[in-house]
């Protein structure tokens, strides 16, 4: 981590340019911002447009998804009130967040083997990496099915989880080892002239480094996994099956305004969660938002 | 770095040759289980008495959720729900092991799952309100004596239409490619339903194998596919929705679709003159269940006439029981009652059977070239 | 200790998840694709090369053909919507970079199929938008439906990855290039395009390879016409159960497209390599 402190307002040598803790001050260079901005703008609200639209009509008095007739709550009472319902969700969830933590070690590990280590097979590691992006979810969660049944595992939540890391991996992989090709290994060849064990300089120097790209993957990894339907309902247990295998099921009978509600609350969750990773540290009382940190301003 | 080129064509050669080695070794072996149990496994009696939770797996949505949680409070126990979306999945999670109380396999699953010894014998005499049911079922051809399975609901395949923007209608399976639909026509995505409405328009078998009559109806779905909008069989939201106005589908996704349009009398049903599937799914208890009693219970329940009814009017599909459930249907299609399924339809309706070996494999090939055409 | 050995520490942990838990599985797999299916439609292990022939039909060139042309419809468009987003976030986000970049996974959190029956409300023949426009435009089982699917789908895996390779661009570099090359596009097409490149293979990669193999997209926005090779493999393992041959069709279609997949990505990390020297 850097070790120059700066205190807002104060506009830092321009050395520190590197950082970017404060808005760099737009190129002067770029005469059409206007044009970027309003891009990004459309794009966010085509983004949004059908979640407003899930949104809107998880609230709607009717069952109806054409015509918004009065707002009501029970879209959401139903949902709650169902037990399994409910147990789905917090299994998808817990699914999800296991999933996450353990790609995203196992696949940054990899990352950062595949690129440092000069092996003979590292060729062959390459293609075995970009097999699970290529294979059809049905294969793989057909696979994976058997697998676990000739060797007598029995299906459950584990077993859920251990196909999602599996194909969650190079997802991982893939995405910090495009930052990692980007990072000057001069930083940690000094580090290490300096003493540090490599170990040290892994923790130290190279992990906060591609803290970003390892947040963003995460988030990846969840979002998947948490959505995740075919490769689920293979290796699912009897009870209780993830969410998504609940609602790809009942979906052909025509998407009900509970669905939509299910769909609102995931979102609300999601939004909470990161809006907390964002603001608590805030709180808290640190200069820095919670997720600037995570995402590795040098100046935290 | 790694070796090129042909370093890598030689790791896969070897994956191909490790490949085929292990296909050598294993030559024969069948992939997962194809039987359950032996003979006596699936005729052992059991109590119908409440012996823990209820493990249930059927299609989602195809149970009133208050008629389930009525069980719960009844017996006191849970019902711990799993939803499959195809019978191909149901079988292939039924073959790793899992131990479900109670499935709802399509007849032809039923005929498969008892060959191959997955289901326990039901005593009808200990099931109250078995007698209900219709005499049609007595010896149903997919379950001889009845001795396993008892129906759930039953099914008929027809063209729905929306009265109000389809005319040129004639009453034959043709009017899907022929009507006047303002080019909104689907037809379903099953190839049982697809190539079976083919053989039933040329005046074939439904289930015919033979291959100058598959190559016809190839040649009939081929020259129809670009007068269709899409091939679903999503068909609740294709119709209401606005984008089908003329569609194949099962009678009780119309009943479904009709529940909720603003103008459910426009919807309506037409039964084929050159002939209709119709079918029907059972309940049945896999031979490795927990608590085959607590399913038996389950089933007892669900056959009640009020429970019946009940569930017939919250799912849209009729269940072949006399009294309450009969009615019930009865009444959710007063005012177009072609969209039931009587004694006569059972009588004179098609029914789809189980295809086996090269007859099977044609079905498929036929299928598949249909869909890539 | 050395760099060799710490990097392969490192890496065998993760590569031996994947060596066990995917490659054996996935070797069972390639064994059934030489195998049959009996009377009953039991996969049934063998040493038979049917399934392989069958597999090379030219009946199936144009779905394949179809599948990577959506796939690289979808890339592209990507690419192109992704990237000016991306910069946007990573160059004048400021303070709100972290807010605006939640915001782009945001709507990933909501269930993809109950995104997708959205956007079917929303361009249904009778849907919103045609309300707005007060037409009768059809949008739905059309091929540009399912490529708008897939970008929606499939958008913020090209997005993250170019905005972290943004990100941890230095803004000093961008400014060196404006004074070198002069104007905005050169230092773009000299200085930032390189240099996030390897942002946009990562991109290409999570977004090409599984939209090749993607079923949802064509099957609910498609029409009869827009079959791609996912929905094939999807309909032989569950429709026709013939598993034997859903595998065979599947090896095809990886080896087929992992061959390409690596050709392209040595190629464009030598330039990447050679243009940022």
């Amino acid at each position: 981590m850097s070790t120059t402190e700066t205190r807002p307002g104060t506009p830092g040598p321009a050395a520190d340019a590197e950082a970017g803790a404060r808005p760099a001050p737009p190129p002067r260079d770029f005469d059409r911002p206007r044009f970027l901005k309003v891009f990004t703008g459309v794009f966010f609200l085509v983004l949004f447009a059908p979640i407003a639209l899930v949104v809107l009509f998880s609230f709607n008095s009717s069952r109806s998804l054409q015509n918004f007739e009065g707002f009501s709550l029970r879209w959401y009472e139903r949902f709650f009130e169902n037990e399994a319902l409910r147990d789905s969700l917090i299994a998808s969830i817990e699914i999800a967040l296991l999933t996450m933590v353990v790609a995203t070690a196992l696949g940054t590990l990899l990352a950062y083997g595949l690129v440092r280590a000069r092996v003979r097979f590292s060729g062959a590691l390459n293609v075995l990496l970009l097999v699970p992006l290529v294979t059809p979810e049905i294969v793989a969660g057909v696979s994976a099915l058997l697998l676990f049944t000739q060797v007598g595992l029995e299906l459950s939540l584990t077993t859920i989880v251990l196909a999602h890391i599996t194909f969650s991996i190079s997802y991982v992989t893939v995405v910090v080892r495009a930052r990692l090709a980007s990072l000057n290994p001069e930083v940690e060849n000094a580090a290490m002239d300096l003493g540090a064990t490599r170990l040290q300089t892994f923790r130290l120097i190279t992990l906060p480094a591609l803290w970003p790209a390892i947040v963003a993957a995460g988030l990846l990894v969840f979002a998947l996994s948490f959505d995740d339907f075919v490769m689920s309902f293979f290796t699912t247990g009897e009870s209780p099956q993830p969410l998504p295998v609940r609602i790809w099921s009942a979906i052909r009978f025509g998407v009900t305004p509970t669905i939509n509600a299910i769909g609102t609350f995931m979102l609300t969750v999601s939004v909470i969660t990161i809006g907390l990773a964002i603001a608590l540290p805030r709180l808290l009382g640190r200069r820095e938002s919670g997720l600037g940190v995570l995402l590795g301003r040098e100046n935290a | 770095m790694s070796p090129g080129w042909e370093g890598r064509l030689d790791r896969r050669e070897l994956l191909r040759a490790a490949g085929l080695a292990l296909g050598t070794g294993l030559a024969g072996c069948a992939l997962g289980d194809t039987t359950r149990g032996s003979l006596e496994d699936t005729r052992k009696p059991f109590k119908k008495a409440v012996d823990g939770d209820l493990v249930y797996f059927n299609w989602a949505q195809y149970v009133d959720p208050e008629l389930l949680a009525g069980f719960e409070k009844r017996y006191g126990v849970k019902v711990r729900e799993s939803n499959f979306d195809s019978m191909p999945a149901m079988l292939a999670k039924l073959r790793a092991g899992i131990a479900y109380d109670v499935i709802f396999p399509s007849a032809e699953f039923t005929q498969r799952l008892i060959s191959g010894h997955f289901l326990r014998e039901i005593d009808h005499d200990k099931l109250k309100g078995s007698d209900t049911v219709y005499a049609e079922f007595a010896q149903p051809w997919y379950d001889e004596g009845s001795k396993h399975t008892i129906p759930y609901t039953m099914y008929a395949t027809g063209l729905g239409y929306r009265a109000d923007k389809v005319s040129g209608l004639t009453g034959s399976w043709r009017d899907l490619g022929n009507a006047d639909s303002g080019s909104r026509s689907f037809m379903l995505d099953d190839f049982q339903e697809g190539i079976g409405m083919a053989n039933l328009v040329n005046g074939h078998d439904l289930n015919t194998t033979d291959e100058g009559e598959l190559d016809e109806s190839l040649d009939y779905l081929v020259d129809l596919k670009p007068k269709l909008r899409g091939i679903t069989s999503d068909t609740v939201t294709s119709m209401t929705s606005g984008n089908a106005w003329l569609q194949q589908l099962w009678n009780g996704d119309l009943v479904n679709i009709r529940n909720q349009v603003d103008n459910p009398e426009d919807y309506k049903f037409q039964k084929c003159k050159e002939g209709i599937p119709v079918g029907n799914d059972t309940f049945a208890i896999p031979v490795n269940a927990n608590h085959p009693g607590t399913a038996l219970l389950f089933i007892e329940y669900m056959i009640e006439p009020e429970n019946a009814a009940r569930n017939v009017e919250w799912i849209g599909y009729p269940m072949p029981y006399q009294g309450g459930p009969t009615e019930a249907f009865e009444g959710l299609v007063a005012d177009d009652p072609s969209i039931n399924v009587t004694a006569k339809d059972l009588e004179n309706g098609h029914q789809f059977r189980n295809l086996r070996g090269e007859g099977r494999l044609a079905w498929d090939r036929a299928w598949t070239e249909f869909k890539v055409s | 200790m050395d760099e060799q050995r710490f990097a392969i520490g490192l890496l065998l942990p993760g590569a031996l998840w994947l060596l066990l838990l995917f490659a054996v599985p996935l070797g069972i797999l390639l064994a059934i694709s030489f195998g049959y299916t009996d009377d009953l439609g039991t996969a049934i292990y063998g040493t038979r090369l049917d399934n392989f022939e069958q597999a090379f039909d030219p009946v199936f060139l144009p779905v394949l053909l179809r599948s990577v042309g959506f796939a690289l419809a979808t890339v592209v468009l990507c690419v192109l919507i992704g990237y000016p987003v991306a910069y946007y976030i990573a160059v004048f986000g400021g303070r709100f970079k972290n807010v605006l970049i939640a915001l782009v996974v945001l709507p990933f959190f909501v269930n993809y199929l109950v995104r997708t029956y959205a956007w079917i409300a929303m361009l249904g023949d009778e849907g919103l938008v045609n309300g707005v426009l007060d037409r009768n435009v059809q949008f739905l089982n059309t091929p540009w439906a399912v490529i708008g699917g897939l970008v929606y789908g499939y958008l913020a895996f090209m997005i993250l990855p170019i905005y972290a390779a943004l990100d941890r661009m230095d803004p000093a570099l961008r400014e060196a290039g404006k004074d070198l090359y002069g104007g905005p596009w050169q230092t773009f097409r000299y200085v930032t395009w390189p240099h996030t490149l390897p942002g946009v293979l990562a991109g290409t990669v999570l977004v090409f390879l599984p939209a090749v193999g993607d079923f949802v997209a064509a099957q609910l926005l498609g029409g009869p016409d827009e079959y791609m090779v996912g929905n094939l493999i999807q309909q032989q393992f569950f429709a026709a159960e013939n598993w034997p041959f859903g595998a065979a069709l599947t090896t095809v279609m990886m080896a087929f497209l992992l061959i390409w997949m690596v050709l392209y990505l040595r190629a464009a990390a030598r330039e990447a390599r050679e243009a940022a020297a």
